[in-house]
């Protein structure tokens, strides 16, 4: 029993992972980013890639990891979705296209593929990163055997999230966002320089989900196309949690982890991720706004 | 002559109509099958435009009733193929029914498999014809109805539809026994109306997707001009006003979100009638992002333009998927027309063509002589 629920804290807490960035990006600039499932596709390249190339470690590959998506978020930000502020639904469009792009820069090699350059570690196929050994193994809890490396992605999200916390309400970074989420013309009214704010939140989300990337490289396979499934329970989790709530995305991610960890046990992955969306969609209906939405304006 | 918005209009719709007709003049056989199924991308094209540009509803689950109606109909064809009839029973069993069987279930459709009952009803063509409407309809009704009666709009909309476009797919997927899982419902028999049987690569098949085709866009156009489909967009541009009016606002929202479910349920039966095959990926999240694709990019305003668009990128998409590197490389276009469509192109093609129009019909007014000339094929609203 111990186990199932670990492994649902575990599943819970990548998503927590992929859905905080989601969360900030959605919630204070409503831009909805298709992209983002990307980033963790990125971000676990960049751990094959160092891996392959440099030795690194998963550990190391985390901060390698942060930097490149969170650049790569910021240039998406000030060539794309800085034109699209106020077109929500043209964002999650144009964001479509972007991660269709991205997709295709890691296929293709970055286009070495058409000079017939083929580079170790890229292209159309599946890669892996081999954990090291301390994360490997189980140890026994309770008379329950959990696994090193699902207790390893539980710390390290609980880790960034209260990171994440922290950066929003401990800092004067972090006011501002909040200034922004609740009503961007006052904050910008008030001398929130509210387009730099907006691209630094849009890296620092693109860059936890990196660091997602770099945590399921361990326990999953890494192929071009693995961000898209990410993407979409990212939003099932903000949306549910309701926009614009920390608090909410935690809780919620915890909670469609536990349904999806405790369903794929007494049946089968398929019939838990129908759960899933079933719950999800239930929520929506029943509140629109979420379960845990503030009262805004 | 003068020109007037509402003539370049009809004409485009007439040009398009004449120029799909007139295809198996000039292409082989090979050609117009693959020209029929972009046509039916053409017509889910109208579709989105209709929910899309003229309800504001972005349905990003347009698959889901695509698949149902290709589902339904792929039943019945799948009922009516050699293999079926072969099976060593009185009544025609799907061959992957039997290789999902318990050992020593009866070979008979009541009861092979879990839940084989549901398709008895299918073993008449007509009932998986009316299913491949009534289903996306009835489902698209109930969705319409809680979503709207709740008022939940914008992108809140986008996502259930998403939520429950995948988790349809899952579910059969999982109903493996009844579906054919992952595989989907291949190997199936013509479809034979009155004597009258529609091979693929025959051209009759072509113009029954070509006219139908013709009769949805004509429809579509005329149902938005009624003054429900002018109410519908009052609802899209202000649905607070729309409803201090004293309009029913879910009322209309929820019927032209039935409307475009049976659109989107009639070109999945018509896919399947020109592809022979129905399978889980209709109802995949990119298959149903793609259609917003080409709605976007041929113009979502415009039920012609999203049509158009729709056969455009599938045409070009063709002529390059002969060679797989360019193949690739046309991924990486068509996520860049993307980009830019809705970056500085947010009307689509059809923009373009409406300014166009605008600019000819301002011009034909300052010059009464001038000659009409019609738009170039490519670009009409």
């Amino acid at each position: 029993m111990i186990d199932t629920i670990f492994i649902g804290l575990s599943l819970g807490s990548v998503l927590l992972l992929v859905a905080l960035g989601l969360a900030i990006t959605y919630g204070a600039m409503g831009v909805i980013n298709m992209a983002h499932g990307e980033m963790v596709m990125i971000g676990a390249y960049t751990a094959v890639l160092t891996s392959l190339y440099l030795g690194f470690g998963l550990i190391a590959a985390m901060p390698v990891a942060f930097l490149v998506t969170a650049l790569l978020g910021l240039a998406i930000e000030k060539l794309v979705v800085r034109r699209l502020y106020g077109r929500l639904l043209d964002t999650l469009l144009a964001t479509w296209g972007v991660a269709i792009l991205i997709q295709q820069a890691v296929r293709l090699s970055f286009g070495l593929a058409f000079f017939g350059i083929t580079v170790a570690g890229l292209g159309p196929g599946l890669q892996n990163v081999s954990l090291p050994e301390w994360l490997g193994g189980t140890f026994s809890l309770a008379g329950s055997q959990i696994s090193v490396y699902r207790s390893f992605i539980i710390l390290v999200s609980v880790a960034l999230a209260a990171l994440t916390w922290g950066l929003m309400y401990r800092t004067s970074f972090g006011m501002q966002l909040r200034a922004i989420m609740r009503n961007p013309q006052m904050a910008a009214a008030c001398g929130i320089d509210t387009a730099r704010i907006n691209a630094l939140a849009f890296a620092y989300g693109s860059g936890l989900a990196g660091v997602a990337g770099v945590l399921m490289a361990g326990f999953k396979t890494v192929f071009p196309d693995m961000g898209t499934p990410m993407v979409v329970d990212g939003f099932l989790v903000v949306v549910m949690g309701g926009v614009g709530s920390l608090i909410g995305s935690i809780l919620s991610s915890a909670i469609l982890g536990q349904i999806n960890g405790l369903t794929a046990a007494v049946s089968n992955d398929i019939i838990a991720r129908a759960i899933v969306f079933a719950v999800v969609i239930a929520v929506i209906i029943w509140r629109p706004k979420g379960l845990f939405s503030y009262k805004g304006r | 002559m003068k020109l007037s918005k509402r003539g370049l209009n009809t004409a485009a719709y007439v040009v398009f109509i004449a120029l799909i007709l007139a295809a198996p003049l000039v292409f082989d056989v090979f050609w117009l099958n693959r020209l029929s199924k972009y046509l039916v991308f053409g017509m889910l094209g109208a579709a989105i435009a209709l929910s899309w540009g003229y309800a504001g509803v972005l349905n990003l689950g347009q698959g889901l009733f695509f698949g149902l109606g290709a589902y339904a109909i792929a039943m019945s064809l799948k009922l009516a193929s050699a293999t079926s009839l072969a099976q060593g029973s009185d009544t025609p069993i799907p061959d992957f029914m039997l290789w999902n069987a318990e050992p020593g279930a009866p070979t008979e459709l009541c009861c092979i498999t879990q839940g084989s009952f549901l398709w008895i009803p299918f073993q008449h063509t007509w009932f998986g014809i009316l299913m491949g409407i009534v289903l996306p309809v009835v489902v698209a009704l109930a969705l319409g109805l809680i979503m709207f009666r709740k008022r939940i709009s914008g992108v809140f909309i986008s996502i259930i539809t998403l939520a429950v476009v995948l988790l349809v797919r899952l579910l059969i997927v999982q109903a493996q026994p009844l579906t054919n899982g992952f595989n989907g419902l291949t190997d199936l028999g013509y479809l034979t109306v009155l004597g009258l049987e529609f091979d693929p690569y025959m051209p009759q098949t072509y113009y029954l997707i070509a006219i139908s085709l013709a009769l949805v866009l004509i429809g579509t156009r005329m149902l938005v001009e009624t003054r429900s489909g002018l109410i519908l967009q009052a609802i899209r541009d202000d649905d607070r006003r729309a409803r201090f009016l004293g309009f029913d606002v879910p009322r209309y929202q929820a019927f032209f979100f039935c409307v475009s479910a049976a659109i989107s349920g009639y070109a999945g039966m018509l896919y399947v009638m020109a592809s022979e095959f129905a399978s889980p990926t209709f109802m995949d999240l990119s298959f149903s992002i793609t259609m917003v694709v080409w709605a976007a990019v041929g113009g979502r305003n415009s039920v012609l333009g999203a049509c158009i668009g729709a056969l455009l990128i599938n045409m070009i998409e063709a002529t390059v998927s002969e060679t797989p590197a360019l193949m690739e490389a046309w991924r990486v276009v068509i996520g860049l027309a993307f980009v830019f469509a809705v970056l500085f192109l947010p009307r689509g093609l059809a923009g373009l063509a409406m300014s166009l129009r605008d600019w000819l019909v301002a011009r034909s007014a300052a010059e009464p002589r001038s000659l009409a000339e019609p738009a170039p094929a490519e670009e009409r609203s």
